[in-house]
């Protein structure tokens, strides 16, 4: 941090400043190890992380990525719910509303949809990574598994997305989708089901995606995240190879 | 600033004291704190940069491709091809190979055991964090890559001429020729090069790593298949030459 733009004394000795930050400006050690503890957001990251699992050729910022895509999701999501409806009578007028009459609505669509097919891709390719760096060994074996449950919330987030503009796509590619749950022994059909609230797609399937959608799995993927972000702060950081001297 | 200084500060107002010594290690410990940077700036500046990299990314694409919205869904008439979203269509492709119990129930359950199973199964706390773990390991990932890349389109393109489920329609019943036959193929795909690698003597680690290979480029080939082969009727035809028009770009 340059000298120029550190705020005076004055500023950050205050009683207000204080207040919100319990640290002086981050220009030294320990300011900034206390940046990072005593900020609610800063604090899934470790204070210091190693010099080499920054190196762009190790985890390409997939993990980062996705994150980045699932909090563009939530943004354009939000803004996308101010309009929709989950009515098998209104849903389809409701995109037409949205694509036409609501300024940028097209566009915000379209950054929901491309986020969404970009973050099923970002997710199986961070597992393809942690995979092949072998970073899910002791003492990450758990976190490998809270990432496996991360990736099918993802799946189960874009599947349920998938139907709400109740267009024929998306009509026919949940039947199509929910009819492959049907073939399991025994309890197919009751699962399939208990996923469409009857037997066929309709307005019961349409509100049970929809709160799924736009409810219970974004907050199942946020606590997920957290657990998961926590457990890399925990277990020091990405698995790094410390006693391979550069390469 | 000298590293030293960053890393042991001399004045922080506070005194340590050596409370004890714990047996065992550590992530970072015996590993020397020089080989870190300091998370605020550094980290949080280059998350900063990717954040606005991606959106940039996504923000050209929206401005270029619009999102697909088809006509208002009919029950009545069934769209054609009917696919499942593009993560899914590798699971239908498969369908039409094989008993829906098989492809449909237990290839999906037990890719996500395997995929649970991995880090329980491989254990060993060498080299974590090495691309590959060794050079054999490398050569393991891209020999069983190239392994599949042949094996499975040949699978595909031959049961699609050839349809098990066809040949034996009247001379087996249906769980031989679309169960346990097509169930043996894949035990005999995967056994070859697990065959290979036990003659060789390899650890956990480069078994883990043949199989899920195997697992990912079979997954992207069944998802490829399905994406781009598949037509009006879920048939294949070559992505050139699909009739009416059908383009499965518009179906993203």
């Amino acid at each position: 941090m340059s000298e120029s733009i550190k705020p005076s004394r004055k500023i950050t000795d205050s009683r207000i400043w204080r207040s919100f930050f319990r640290h002086g400006w981050p220009d030294n050690p320990l300011d900034r190890s206390l940046t990072m503890t005593s900020n609610v957001f800063f604090h899934l990251h470790p204070v210091k992380v190693s010099r080499k699992s920054l190196a762009w050729s190790y985890s390409f910022g997939l993990g980062v990525i996705s994150v980045i895509l699932f909090l563009v999701l939530v943004f354009t999501g939000v803004l996308l719910m101010f309009y929709y409806v989950p009515s098998i009578e209104r849903a389809y007028p409701a995109m037409n509303t949205i694509q036409l009459s609501v300024p940028m609505g097209q566009f915000t669509r379209n950054m929901h949809r491309w986020s969404a097919h970009l973050m099923v891709l970002a997710v199986v390719l961070h597992m393809v990574r942690v995979f092949y760096t072998g970073a899910y060994k002791p003492p990450r074996e758990f976190n490998w598994v809270v990432g496996v449950v991360l990736l099918l919330f993802t799946l189960g987030a874009s599947f349920t997305g998938y139907l709400l503009p109740w267009d024929q796509l998306s009509y026919w590619a949940i039947t199509v989708g929910s009819n492959i749950a049907g073939y399991a022994p025994v309890v197919g059909s009751t699962v399939r089901e208990m996923l469409l609230g009857g037997q066929e797609v309709g307005q019961d399937a349409l509100i049970r995606f929809y709160t799924l959608h736009i409810a219970l799995l974004p907050v199942l993927m946020v606590v997920a995240m957290s657990v998961h972000l926590w457990r890399v702060r925990k277990d020091g950081g990405l698995a790094v190879n410390h006693n391979e001297h550069n390469g | 600033m000298n590293t030293t200084d960053e890393v042991f500060p001399k004045q922080t107002g506070k005194s340590y004291a050596l409370v004890e010594l714990m047996p065992g290690s550590g992530p970072m410990v015996g590993k020397g704190p020089e080989d870190t940077v300091f998370s605020f700036p550094i980290v949080l500046l280059i998350e900063g940069i990717l954040f606005l990299g991606v959106t940039l990314v996504v923000f050209i694409f929206s401005l270029v491709k619009q999102a697909p919205l088809d006509a208002i869904a009919n029950p009545l008439i069934t769209a054609d091809p009917a696919k499942a979203p593009w993560y899914f269509v590798g699971l239908q492709e498969l369908l039409e190979h094989m008993h829906p119990l098989l492809a449909g129930i237990l290839a999906p359950t037990s890719l996500i055991l395997f995929l649970l199973a991995i880090p329980y199964i491989d254990h060993a706390r060498e080299n974590a964090g090495v691309w590959f773990t060794s050079v054999r390991g490398r050569r393991i990932a891209i020999l069983s890559a190239v392994y599949t890349v042949i094996v499975m389109p040949v699978f595909i393109l031959l049961d699609n001429a050839y349809s098990l489920r066809e040949l034996l329609r009247n001379s087996a019943p249906v769980w031989v020729a679309q169960g346990l036959l097509p169930a043996l193929i894949i035990a005999l795909i995967l056994m070859i090069p697990l065959t290979v690698l036990r003659m060789s003597k390899a650890n956990r680690r480069e078994v883990m790593i043949c199989l899920f290979t195997v697992t990912l480029m079979a997954a992207i080939i069944f998802t490829l298949s399905g994406f781009f082969l598949r037509g009006p009727g879920f048939k294949m035809y070559p992505p050139w030459a699909m009739p009416n028009n059908y383009n499965p770009i518009d179906g993203l």
